[in-house]
């Protein structure tokens, strides 16, 4: 047994700031039966009172009446337990009874669900609570009102202000609502909860739920639009996002042969009957033109020409069909890569700034070395005859032939592709003439460029060297003659071409066992008209090239005369007539005693002039 | 949840008076609010009111009630301020609360004490209230700056606030009783004997500067609760708001 414990946690409330009531916490009993007692002592005076009312608030409690209570007055109150063996204070605590007042909960709570056309909204009302004396202004008190869902855990709380009526709206249709008020004076504590007021919320369907419908059934239409739209264009779609797998297709193949799985069947179809010819008659062989387009830029880079050549294949390209696998036809970088290493032999690259002498030598001599170029490409067949077919079935190497003369090429000035140059006969030595037909000799750095026919329109000699000469080129192969067809297109660049010859048809006939190149001329059937003078003469016949640098051309009637007159001139006629380019050869012959002075050095940096001069040829030999 | 927030109670009051007359609103709040050039404005103020004829008084009140509670909201911050910092047991070393200088003025008890008295009484005596804390509260205000206090600018500048609502609040109640009759003119002097000094160690100023601090919140409650009840007496058009 022991003194009572300490009476703790004496805390006081006044509802109204009349009255108040204290409680306290009692401490441990110590086993005995234990009293409590509060006193109080009012501020400014020592008087003790004892708590009058032990009863009206519960245990441990102190009720405060009206009488007894005073406002704007400490208050010191102490409990004190007491048992047998003893008492135990409290400590003291001091309290002013304005500053303690917690009111009771607001009275009359009144939910009224008000069916406002569509949206209905809650009316609370509510009354103060009765022992707070708010008409005479002795409280004021301030209100809250709370609502939730009855299924729901969370409270919205809304302030009220002073108003003892609310409203509220956005209410869930068809929803239960409880609903609690609650006050609290302008300097004191809020009051408890009232107790829950049930309402119910009748249904009703809100306008945004027609929306919603609304929504609904336009998604829908549009759903049904697309759904139709793929539908109408199902295919189109299809190829977009599903696209075909190509399937092989070889030229000349049939599926269906070599799934049926016959060997024999599959190797005879890949096997070409006439190869490898067998006749001497070359003649024979030459049975397809040879149709190589080059379009007319004038300005060619390197880089352009490649894609002239592009062009050239695209133009000419019908024998492909459209199928996937191209690959027999149209690598033009297959050709681009054998082609270069052809000219790089073959090539007489930078020599040759001359003008274009019509020399039907060096046309044909062109028309070999292409024709030998191609020919090597396919198996290297020594024969011109051969190479007209290669010609014919590799129809794209013409074309970036002229560019190919121009790779080996270093120059300063652009070498323009396409350009033909005209190469004169004085270069071909019969020796390197046989050479080059029998079979290109790689180490024939000499050799002419096989394809570079120039002619130059111009009559100054500076634009014969000049590199912006191009020519373009369409070679054509007659196949039933033995030659090919040069058809070319001359169109300088930026010199005044006074005569300007586009096409000029020179006819290889056939190359005689001399290493002379027969060429004949050919009606031109293209737009161009050239001069018809040429057609007075079927060929000329380079002789030989003689020591003054002239090249010999032996007219048909005059095929026995060696005509070593004046050979520039007669180079001149002959060249003209058969290249047309006359105009330009005469200046240029003139000049050519100079030109081989310059013209030897710039040869090298124009390789693609095209102009060759023949002065300037003639001495090439001796390099 | 939606809410139609309706106004205050006093919203209506203050449109119509909105509406009859601005200027003297204005004048008003100005006399109310700032009463930086005290005397002149005041006088003005006065002149222009008492023009004014149609100034209702319980919107006056209201507004007065208003400001008077923004007092007694502060000086309870202020003591709960000062009391996270000072141990309350220091508290008992302190003078009682029967000792406040405004002790001499004689208001009522209880409520049945409260509602009794007249109207212009309850005026005068909260008049004189605010005008015997008006030293005080200078003397709080310059030695809350040097007050040996963890949150002393916080009570600083809550002091200073105080003084201002002080002021504009007994500049308004001047207008008002001017309204109420001779009565209310009347102030009671309390004057304030306590010096500038609050003290030399820091115990001594810090329990005096809480007593006062806790004497002014006795009294700024007065203050509020007979001007609510002045409020209320006077909204007989509206007893919805009381």
């Amino acid at each position: 047994y022991s003194p009572p414990g300490k009476p703790t946690n004496i805390n006081c409330r006044s509802p109204e700031k009349e009255t108040f009531t204290c409680w306290w916490q009692p401490g441990s009993d110590g086993g005995l039966p234990t009293t409590y007692a509060l006193y109080y002592r009012k501020e400014g005076s020592e008087k003790v009172f004892e708590c009058p009312d032990y009863k009206t608030a519960g245990k441990n409690s102190c009720f405060f009446s009206k009488n007894v209570t005073s406002i704007w007055v400490n208050y010191n109150i102490t409990v004190v337990a007491t048992n047998s063996m003893g008492s135990t204070f409290s400590n003291p605590v001091d309290v002013d009874v304005v500053y303690i007042v917690k009111p009771n909960p607001p009275e009359e709570v009144i939910v009224n669900v008000t069916e406002d056309k569509d949206w209905p909204f809650l009316q609370v009302s509510w009354k103060p609570p009765k022992m707070a004396d708010t008409r005479s202004g002795w409280i004021t008190l301030i209100y809250e009102v709370r609502l939730k869902l009855e299924n729901e855990n969370k409270w919205e709380e809304l302030s009220a202000g002073q108003r003892k009526n609310f409203k509220i709206y956005s209410l869930r249709s068809g929803g239960t609502y409880d609903v609690q008020v609650r006050c609290k004076p302008d300097h004191g504590f809020w009051s408890e909860w009232s107790p829950s007021t049930r309402v119910k919320v009748s249904e009703y369907l809100p306008r945004e739920r027609s929306m919603w419908i609304l929504i609904v059934v336009f998604a829908v239409f549009i759903l049904f639009i697309s759904i139709w739209m793929i539908y109408m264009n199902f295919h189109s779609v299809k190829h977009y996002l599903l696209p075909p797998v190509p399937g092989p297709k070889i030229k000349g193949i049939d599926k269906q042969l070599l799934k049926s799985g016959k060997s024999e069947d599959i190797f005879s179809s890949l096997v070409v009957s006439n190869f490898p010819p067998t006749t001497s008659n070359y003649e024979d062989f030459l049975v397809q033109y040879l149709e190589v387009y080059i379009p007319e830029e004038r300005e060619l880079i390197m880089d352009e020409g490649k894609d002239l050549q592009d062009d050239g294949f695209k133009t000419e390209n019908s024998t492909c069909d459209n199928d996937s696998g191209r690959g027999s036809c149209d690598s033009h970088t297959l050709l681009i890569d054998k082609g270069g290493g052809d000219k790089e032999d073959g090539q007489q690259s930078d020599q040759e700034g001359s003008q274009a002498e019509a020399d039907t030598k060096s046309h044909e001599e062109a028309l070999e070395d292409e024709l030998l170029a191609c020919s090597h490409e396919n198996a290297q067949i020594p024969n011109i005859s051969n190479e007209k077919e290669k010609v014919k079935s590799c129809p794209s190497l013409f074309s970036p032939l002229p560019q190919y003369s121009l790779s080996p090429v270093n120059q300063p000035n652009k070498p323009k592709t396409g350009k033909q140059h005209c190469l004169s006969d004085s270069l071909f030595t019969p020796n390197s003439l046989s050479s080059y037909f029998t079979q290109p000799d790689p180490s024939n750095t000499k050799g002419f460029r096989s394809n570079y026919w120039e002619c130059s329109l111009d009559h100054k000699q500076s634009h014969l060297f000049h590199p912006q000469r191009a020519a373009h080129e369409a070679l054509q192969a007659q196949n039933d003659l033995n030659a090919a067809y040069v058809d070319y297109m001359e169109a300088p660049m930026d010199v005044h071409a006074l005569n300007v010859r586009p096409t000029e048809y020179v006819e290889v006939q056939r190359v005689s066992d001399e290493d002379v190149v027969l060429l004949h001329p050919v009606p031109p059937s293209h737009e161009n008209s050239c001069n018809v003078s040429h057609q007075t003469e079927d060929y000329s016949r380079v002789r030989m090239v003689n020591n003054n640098n002239g090249l010999l051309l032996l007219q048909r009637d005059a095929i026995e005369e060696e005509k070593n007159m004046c050979p520039y001139e007669e180079e001149m006629v002959s060249r003209a007539t058969s290249t047309g380019c006359r105009a330009s050869i005469t200046p240029t012959l003139q000049n050519s005693a100079t030109g081989i002075n310059t013209a030897l050095p710039i040869l090298d940096e124009m390789a693609g002039s095209g102009y060759v001069d023949t002065a300037t040829m003639f001495g090439l030999p001796t390099y | 949840m939606q809410q139609k927030s309706e106004k205050k109670a006093t919203g209506p009051r203050r449109r119509r008076r909105r509406n009859r007359l601005r200027t003297c609103r204005t004048d008003e709040r100005t006399m109310a609010q700032r009463g930086i050039s005290g005397g002149k404005l005041f006088i003005t103020a006065v002149y222009l009111v008492a023009m004014c004829r149609a100034v209702p008084v319980n919107d006056l009140l209201d507004r007065a009630s208003q400001r008077s509670d923004k007092m007694h909201s502060l000086s309870t911050l202020l003591t709960q301020e000062m009391d996270s910092h000072f141990p309350p047991y220091g508290r008992m070393q302190m003078p009682r609360p029967a000792d406040c200088h405004t002790s001499g003025l004689l208001t009522p008890n209880d409520k049945e004490q409260a509602l009794q008295v007249s109207e212009s009484d309850l005026m005068s005596l909260a008049r004189s209230l605010l005008r015997g804390w008006v030293d005080p509260l200078a003397v709080l205000s310059t030695n809350a700056i040097t007050l040996p206090h963890p949150a002393k600018s916080s009570i600083s500048s809550k002091i200073q606030e105080l003084q201002e609502h002080s002021k504009s609040l007994a500049d308004g109640l001047d207008i008002l009783s001017s309204k109420m009759g001779p009565a209310a003119q009347a102030i009671s002097i309390l004057p304030y004997t306590g010096g500038t000094d609050l003290g030399q160690d820091r115990v001594t100023i810090l329990n005096k500067f809480n007593f006062l601090l806790s004497c002014l919140r006795r009294d700024s409650h007065k203050i509020d609760s007979f001007l609510k009840v002045l409020r209320c007496r006077a909204a007989k058009l509206q007893p919805e708001l009381c």
